[in-house]
């Protein structure tokens, strides 16, 4: 199918794109990957007026370590780049993994981690992870910048706290504490190459034994990636056994909101938050008691 | 075995480098001067009375050059079963009526893609809604709303097939069991959506450009719509991109393109989108099948009585020969001395099921080897061991139906059992881990002639040329399957040739033999294979001859063609070049073109088909117990095929049934409300990918099919059906969970599990 006519920008700076997208107004859309665009404007779901590419805005894909600080993924990082660098590897495994679990091979090619997360689907794979682990993103608009918790991100299907004029140029993420783990953990219909139908992103922090704190972020089973709070307090201040994270787990269960689609039904959705926040705890534990003190 | 030079070897298809490349044409890649773009306009109801359509908007947009509705054309229905014209119940545009979401009611050719389709959003119907029937429990009760007027009960095929004695059978058995299982519908999931281009000449004769495997059936049913004859068309396959079963019809968009191609004096092209193919297009059918089987004690079959309600969507389709031949499955494979089979074609609101790879057999099959594992399990009988004590043999007959004229199955049992370490492997699993078994059987080709032609079945013309090269013309329709390949490899060896010395035109309804009803039921290999042979001997008689003059051999030799030579056995030093003979002959003939013509008939081979394949497959799973999902770790497989062709292809054939079974069997499925389709993307239509294959191994049991090309059989289409029933076995191993409704879900799985 071929696309609708449209305006084409290729701006050098964040400020000229902001601009662009504060002159053009409604239908002018940013691109960086197009791997979610492209497909929305074949489908008919988007007619564009103009399309504002990003890829031309120098050191936009730069992966940052500041050991520090933290890690910055700069919005032109291509899910490929994150997969495969070794300082995420390293000292951000979870991070890396959800970026290799996203789509296949030629589209984590193209398609970059922010682009996953403005999109807004409810199942987006980087999303639980990144906000596990406190990620903040940070958006340029005409006043300025501003950085966001990802928690506060998400308003909705396709929906997010972009306001008009506002490009998100990277995302940034803590330095984990010490003696802290994460994980990442989904399921899909297909096998190995699909769509999550659940996700599950954790992140526990060890005091001793105890764990001082836990976040649980469940993905494809309410309108926004959401924290699993109440699961979480099960755990905090306790040592964490088998029995007390089957116990978060069904909370978890409980107090996510999934509805049925072409891809699960809520029931089977609902058990499986419960499976794969059991498999998240457990791995991000093990990660956390090898961590360094 | 006889001895071949280039039979059994691996020779790369003569398209691989084209369709590697991206060189190879497509129907989609043909751009003609002023060609317009055609959009159908399609039913949003799943019944409903057509009122009004006012097409006036639509024809006034600029860009637009013609629109169509059902009143424009000349309403004569068509379908594949010529022979009985009561099946026929389509029409290429809705007339009066919409049966299902999709139906194409209106056509539009404007200049472009995106004006054709915007001039879809202009039309206006008026529509009154029917009440439907979405499945064929409610199309069959009492009052169920009715699609067709001549068919008050839906039911628009019935079959019956019976011998022995059913009751003496069970009466006799010590075992009984009946089972209830349901199958359901698949995409054929073609990587290349349906695509024409149609042309008109000054003389109103068309030529039609078409993804398809039967150009003569669409060549004569696209006349006898149009009110042409069969003559005035020219139907072209270029490079297909895969068709399954999915393209063995006349299409609606190929009557449009032809018909509207007339209207405007322009060429017009449809291309299908992958979402009109996965809302509306052809698929796999959905069956309920009762089965009671009995045995005796020690396992011998008994008796089998068989009732399967098929499914049909909207119209008949290929359902008529689908409702035959899953009855003729059911009683392949093992000796049944009484069965009975009664087959039910029905009607729903839905888009029509038709032929897909395996044809019947891989629902039959489904039911058939489940319950055979069920009955093992129940008789505390190893599964491999029932089926070799009830084995078919070579020399078997079916009454009615056929004899067995070459049979590998117990050797396939055996070498499957063995390669799997099976024995072992049944004992010995974890939970969570389990082996599997499922066998099949299948056609080469179909022997009754539904089709009603008064031509050979297949056809194939050589014409030979001094230069020592031939040309192949063939109807057999390469649609990826390979066919070209094979059939080149076939003549290669009669004619002692390379395949660089021949030239090959298939499937062009002007330029190839007539007739060729096309490629699909796996009859191609045999059938023009066997006519390709035919013209090839008809070549070497009258070489052979010339040969032999012009040498003044006083002794009457055998003649044979081998490296491009000819000569008589034993005396290659009598010999000369393969074009130096040709010359002979053409000499002899006063300048004659040497031509042979060569074609096939089945003949006193029943009513089903000439040969048939058979093999066995073991799968092996890991099924997570808390989260259901299943994963297929290996598969073995070992089948008899007759004769090896190419074996690249025969194992490329493997793993795309083995693909194909996965997905039947886990994954895909369509996901409908009220006969909407809601999974219309690949994204949510769950075909398996490359990722999700699991690796395997296989053997080739091989026998020689007398009835067969230099002993080969159907290759490829049957191995669709041991797979779904050996991963449902290998999943109750696992599991405990017995699968008698696909696809085996997840939540079917964990669902089984928190019962116990």
């Amino acid at each position: 199918m071929s696309l609708s006519k449209f305006d084409y920008y290729s701006p050098g700076t964040v400020e000229e794109a902001s601009r662009l997208l504060l002159d053009i107004g409604e239908g002018a859309f940013l691109l960086a990957g197009g791997t979610d665009l492209l497909v929305k404007c074949n489908h008919g779901m988007v007619h564009p007026k103009a399309v504002v590419s990003l890829n031309k805005i120098k050191d936009l894909d730069t992966i940052r370590l500041d050991r520090k600080k933290g890690l910055t993924i700069g919005a032109g990082a291509r899910l490929a780049d994150v997969e495969e660098n070794r300082d995420i590897k390293r000292y951000y495994p979870a991070v890396a993994y959800a970026a290799s679990q996203t789509a296949n091979t030629q589209i984590r090619n193209m398609g970059t981690v922010a682009g996953n997360l403005c999109n807004a689907a409810p199942s987006a794979e980087n999303a639980p992870t990144l906000m596990a682990m406190n990620a903040k993103v940070v958006l340029v608009g005409k006043n300025g910048q501003r950085r966001l918790p990802l928690e506060d991100f998400f308003k909705g299907p396709g929906l997010t706290a972009i306001e008009p004029g506002e490009v998100l140029t990277a995302i940034f993420v803590p330095v984990p504490p010490a003696k802290s783990g994460t994980s990442y953990q989904h399921i899909s219909a297909r096998g190995r190459v699909d769509i999550s139908a659940v996700c599950v992103g954790a992140m526990v922090v060890l005091n001793g034994n105890q764990c001082e704190e836990v976040r649980i972020v469940l993905g494809a089973v309410a309108p926004v990636p959401m924290r699993a709070k109440k699961a979480e307090k099960i755990l905090e201040g306790q040592k964490a056994g088998q029995d007390l994270i089957e116990k978060a787990a069904d909370q978890a269960s409980r107090e996510s909101k999934p509805i049925t689609d072409v891809r699960a039904s809520a029931a089977y959705r609902k058990s499986m938050v419960r499976v794969l926040t059991k498999r998240a705890l457990n791995e991000a534990l093990e990660r956390a008691r090898k961590a360094k003190g | 075995m006889k001895s071949f030079t280039i039979i059994g070897e691996n020779v790369p298809r003569t398209d691989g480098e084209a369709k590697a490349t991206g060189t190879a044409v497509y129907a989609d890649d043909i751009k003609l001067p002023r060609m317009l773009h055609g959009a159908l306009l399609r039913s949003p109801l799943p019944h409903a009375r057509i009122k009004r359509i006012n097409v006036k908007k639509a024809a006034a947009l600029p860009g637009v050059k013609c629109v169509i509705t059902g009143e424009d054309t000349p309403k004569i229905r068509y379908g594949n079963w010529r022979l009985f014209p009561a099946t026929q119940d389509e029409y290429p545009l809705a007339v009066d009526k919409v049966r299902f979401i999709g139906d194409e009611v209106a056509a539009v050719a404007a200049v472009d893609k995106e004006t054709a389709r915007e001039a879809l959003e202009l039309m206006e119907v008026e529509y009154e809604e029917l009440p439907a029937a979405f499945d064929v429990k409610a199309a069959t009760k009492k009052g169920a709303p009715v699609l067709h007027e001549e068919t008050p009960t839906n039911i628009s095929v019935d079959r019956k097939i019976q011998y022995g004695d059913i009751e003496k059978g069970f009466r006799e058995s010590d075992y009984v069991r009946e089972d209830t299982f349901t199958v359901h519908a698949v995409s054929h999931a073609y990587l290349e959506p349906c695509s024409c281009v149609a042309q008109t000449d000054l003389d109103g004769r068309i030529t039609l450009w078409t993804s398809t495997q039967t150009p003569y059936i669409v060549q004569c049913l696209l006349a006898s719509t149009m009110g042409l004859r069969e003559n005035d068309i020219r139907v072209i396959v270029p490079h297909v991109g895969g068709g399954f079963g999915g393209k063995m019809e006349l299409r609606p968009w190929e009557f449009c393109a032809a018909f509207m191609a007339r209207k405007t004096g322009r060429p017009v092209k449809f291309t299908l989108t992958r979402e009109e193919e996965l809302a509306t297009g052809r698929r796999r059918h959905p069956m309920t099948l009762k089965s009671k089987v009995g045995f005796k004690k020690d396992g011998t079959l008994m008796a089998k009585d068989l009732e399967i309600m098929l499914d049909g969507g909207a119209y008949n389709a290929m359902g008529p020969t689908a409702t035959f031949l899953c009855g003729n499955f059911g009683a392949m494979l093992y000796r049944y001395p009484n069965y009975r089979f009664i087959g039910k074609h029905i009607y729903t609101n839905k888009p029509p099921a038709s032929a897909m790879r395996g044809f019947g057999a891989p629902q039959s099959l489904f039911a058939a080897e489940s319950q055979m594992n069920i009955a093992a399990q129940d008789m505390g009988l190893d599964p491999i061991d029932l089926r070799i004590k009830n084995a078919q043999v070579t020399g078997d007959t079916i009454p009615d139906v056929a004899t067995i004229s070459s049979c590998g199955f117990i050797e396939s049992l055996k070498e499957v059992a063995k390669m799997s370490n099976w024995k072992r492997k049944r004992k010995n699993m974890k939970a969570g881990k389990g082996v599997g078994v499922g066998c099949y059987s299948f056609i080469s080709g179909g022997v009754f002639n539904w089709f009603n032609t008064q031509f050979p079945f297949s056809a194939a013309e050589v014409r030979a040329f001094d230069d020592g090269t031939v040309h192949l013309l063939t109807m057999a329709t390469d649609i990826g399957q390979g066919s070209n390949t094979a059939v080149k490899m076939i003549l290669a060896e009669e004619l002692g040739l390379r395949m660089e010395d021949i030239r090959i035109t298939s499937a062009d309804t002007a330029m190839t033999p007539q007739a060729d009803l096309g490629s699909w039921g796996s009859r191609v290999t045999l059938m023009n294979g066997n006519a390709v042979i035919d013209a090839a001997r008809k070549i070497k008689e009258q070489i052979f001859g010339a040969v032999s003059a012009h040498r003044k051999l006083n002794v009457i030799y055998d003649f044979e063609c081998k490296d491009g030579m000819v000569y008589p056995k034993g005396r290659p030093d009598k010999g000369m070049t393969f074009g130096e003979a040709v010359s002979l002959v053409q000499k002899a003939n006063r300048g004659e073109p040497l031509v042979a013509r060569g074609s096939y008939t089945p003949r006193g081979k029943g009513l089903v088909t000439p040969a048939f394949s058979f093999g066995a497959q073991v799968a092996e799973v890991d099924v997570d117990m808390e989260t259901g999902q299943v994963t297929v770790e290996k598969m073995w497989t070992a089948h008899d095929c007759g004769t090896v062709i190419n074996h690249m292809a025969v194992e490329g054939q493997l793993e795309g049934s083995i693909h194909m079974g996965l997905g039947y069997a886990l994954s895909e499925q369509f996901v409908m409300e009220e006969g909407k389709t809601l999974n219309t993307t690949f994204l949510d239509y769950k075909m398996p990918n490359a990722m999700d294959m699991p690796p395997g191994a296989s053997v080739c049991i091989e026998t020689y099919e007398e009835e067969g090309p230099m002993g080969a059989k159907e290759a490829g289409e049957g191995l669709v059906s041991p797979t779904a029933p050996a991963i449902a076995d290998a999943v109750f191993h696992a599991t405990g969970y017995r699968c008698k409704d696909l696809p085996i879900t997840p939540e079917k799985i964990l669902n089984d599990l928190k019962k116990k």
